[in-house]
């Protein structure tokens, strides 16, 4: 400051009246009796009226000096102090401030006969902190922070609560009870790059039960290169996961309910054709006729052979098992199904060709479950060629692998289907065969993608053929080939 | 001549299988795969008696009843109905006779013979 400023008298008294009055603090100057002897105008309009009140008084509405009171002290030592206060406002709200004390003398070595005490209101700031505070611990996800030695030093109420007192113990440790660094670490990654990274996770509550959460990291530094800390978000989805488990398997069960009323049809139809069987190789036995006996055990044989498919089909439909993931390669799945039914095709019109997508990887797949869907789609594919009106036809197989997504595609150019038979094509029972068809393949096919945490969709126009699409989401496979591993890994 | 019986079945080998056993009793047959089929088959002339599935892809055997009863020319045609599914006989109106599959063979015939002789 330019001491020349000062000189000016002018100035002078305006840093006496005017500074005491309008600088954005509330001052109030006490006596050691703790009576107000001044105070400015920001202070009366904070606190109210003050004069020959004590300071406690009007502070904070008490009959007593605080406890601890900074001023008391300040009178002893001479020295100044900061604190933070609550205390009531002049609507009699509360008031959060932080409040300076120093002695007001012209000399140091006089005594201290009187403090000026200047404070300033930081309710704003206390709310925000308190919002916070609230946000960190109540929001329904897990919070951690950690270091960069991956140690755990804040968490919040809903981490703690299922993980446990975890503060200044190793983030692995807490999250996946493991004794090194996880493969893969995505907070390991926020730290080298700064970026946020999600990643699906499994991991072990305090209470032993498996946690499935969906994890964000994020960098929490000054920049990029000064990255202290790293902040773990993570959804808590097990018990979503839970009830999608619940809904599979409910729906497995009406399903199955719906099953054995269509199979008691199919059953009696097909005991009626053996009947049929036996009543005309009877005849032709009776009338010695090798036509006739031919004709009935033809009957006889058809009937048995559907008995066997649907034997076949209604077991693996029942089945609710956990499809076996293994790494495959989606083409050789694909080449597999179009060698079995090339020549079956061929033999009626319709070329089966194989459309591959180079560069597609290996993918966990439970190859077993895929044949039986491809099987399901091309034999359908082939079937509806047959009924169509023209004689060349094609049934193309599709494997692609796009936008993290793996899917087989199947069409075929054959009849194709009205909104009626679309919307029933998924449904027990139902067959456009007739007697060839035993109503359960595409329902068998839908429940094996969905097994796979994927999903199948159909398209379709009358005369022009339909297509077939199983989409299976990579991220899910990866999941569910995961939990696969650890799961066979704890019954080893 | 003969008396004539439509057979309405989608199953093939039912059909067949009913079609033998109504000839070797002497009887005509006139047979049909769906409800639609059935009322083409009607059209081309009367048969004294029609045996009907319900359960069938195009066309159930009650919207076949349904549409049969509404022509004078028919409605009076005895139908026996032939069928594995629950409710079967609800699914007519006045059936002369209701038979789950598989049939007994024996008790049909008697019904055929006594309603049309």
């Amino acid at each position: 400051m330019n001491g020349d400023l000062l000189r000016n008298s002018k100035m002078e008294s305006w840093f006496c009246k005017e500074l005491f009055e309008q600088v954005p603090f509330n001052i109030a100057v006490i006596d050691r009796d703790y009576n107000i002897i001044e105070a400015n105008k920001n202070f009366a309009d904070y606190f109210g009226d003050w004069h020959g009140q004590k300071c406690y008084k009007v502070y904070k509405n008490l009959n007593y000096p605080c406890l601890g009171c900074n001023a008391r002290l300040t009178f002893e030592d001479g020295k100044s102090r900061v604190s933070d206060e609550s205390g009531v406002d002049q609507r009699g709200k509360e008031a959060h401030y932080v409040l300076h004390t120093a002695p007001l003398r012209e000399h140091e070595e006089e005594p201290v006969k009187y403090i000026i005490e200047m404070s300033r209101d930081i309710i704003e700031v206390k709310n925000w902190q308190m919002e916070y505070q609230l946000l960190f611990e109540r929001v329904p996800c897990y919070i951690t922070v950690i270091d960069r030695n991956f140690k755990i030093i804040r968490a919040n109420e809903n981490f703690r609560e299922k993980f446990g007192d975890v503060v200044g113990r190793q983030c692995y440790e807490v999250y996946k009870k493991r004794k090194s660094k996880c493969p893969n670490c995505p907070a390991e990654r926020t730290f080298r790059d700064g970026g946020v990274h999600r990643s699906d996770q499994v991991g072990i509550k305090k209470s032993g039960e498996r946690a499935y959460y969906m994890l964000t990291t994020s960098p929490l530094g000054r920049d990029a290169d000064d990255i202290a800390h790293v902040i773990e978000i993570s959804i808590d989805v097990t018990e979503s996961k839970k009830l999608e488990k619940e809904v599979i398997e409910a729906e497995r069960l009406a399903a199955v309910g719906q099953t054995v009323a269509g199979l008691a049809h199919s059953i009696k139809n097909i005991l009626m054709g053996l009947e049929g069987g036996m009543y005309i190789v009877k005849k032709g036995l009776k009338k010695n006729d090798n036509k006739i006996l031919e004709q009935g055990w033809e009957m006889l044989e058809r009937n048995f052979n559907k008995t066997t498919s649907l034997v076949r089909d209604f077991l693996s439909f029942s089945k609710g098992r956990l499809p076996e993931l293994e790494m495959v390669d989606p083409n050789e799945l694909v080449d597999e199904i179009v060698n079995l039914y090339k020549d079956v095709a061929r033999n009626v019109g319709v070329e089966l060709v194989a459309d591959l997508d180079e560069n597609i990887h290996k993918a966990p797949l439970d190859p077993k479950g895929i044949h039986t869907c491809l099987t399901n789609l091309v034999s359908n594919a082939i079937d509806a060629c047959r009924m169509s009106d023209r004689d060349e036809n094609e049934v193309r197989i599709r494997a692609v692998d796009k936008n993290g997504t793996l899917s087989f595609v199947v069409s075929d150019t054959g009849t194709g289907m009205d909104s009626e038979i679309k919307r029933k094509v998924f449904t027990t029972f139902f067959t456009t065969k007739g007697g060839e068809g035993t109503g359960l393949g595409l329902l068998t096919t839908r429940k094996i993608v969905k097994e796979h945490g994927g999903s199948i969709s159909l398209e379709s126009s009358k005369e022009k053929g339909s297509t077939f699409r199983m989409d299976f989401p990579k991220n899910r496979l990866n999941t569910l080939y995961k939990e696969g591993l650890s799961k066979s890994g704890e019954s080893n | 001549m003969s008396k004539k019986i439509l057979i309405i079945e989608d199953e093939p080998d039912v059909k067949n299988f009913l079609e033998q056993l109504f000839q070797d009793e002497g009887y005509d047959t006139v047979t049909a795969s769906d409800g639609l089929e059935g009322l083409e088959k009607l059209s081309e002339g009367k048969p004294d008696l029609i045996t009907l599935d319900l359960q069938m892809p195009k066309d159930t055997g009650t919207a076949f009843y349904r549409k049969m009863h509404h022509n004078n020319d028919f409605k009076d045609i005895p139908v026996i109905v032939i069928s594995g599914i629950a409710g079967r006989h609800l699914a007519v109106r006045q059936p002369v006779a209701v038979f789950d599959k598989p049939i007994d063979k024996e008790e049909l015939m008697r019904k055929v013979k006594e309603t049309i002789g």
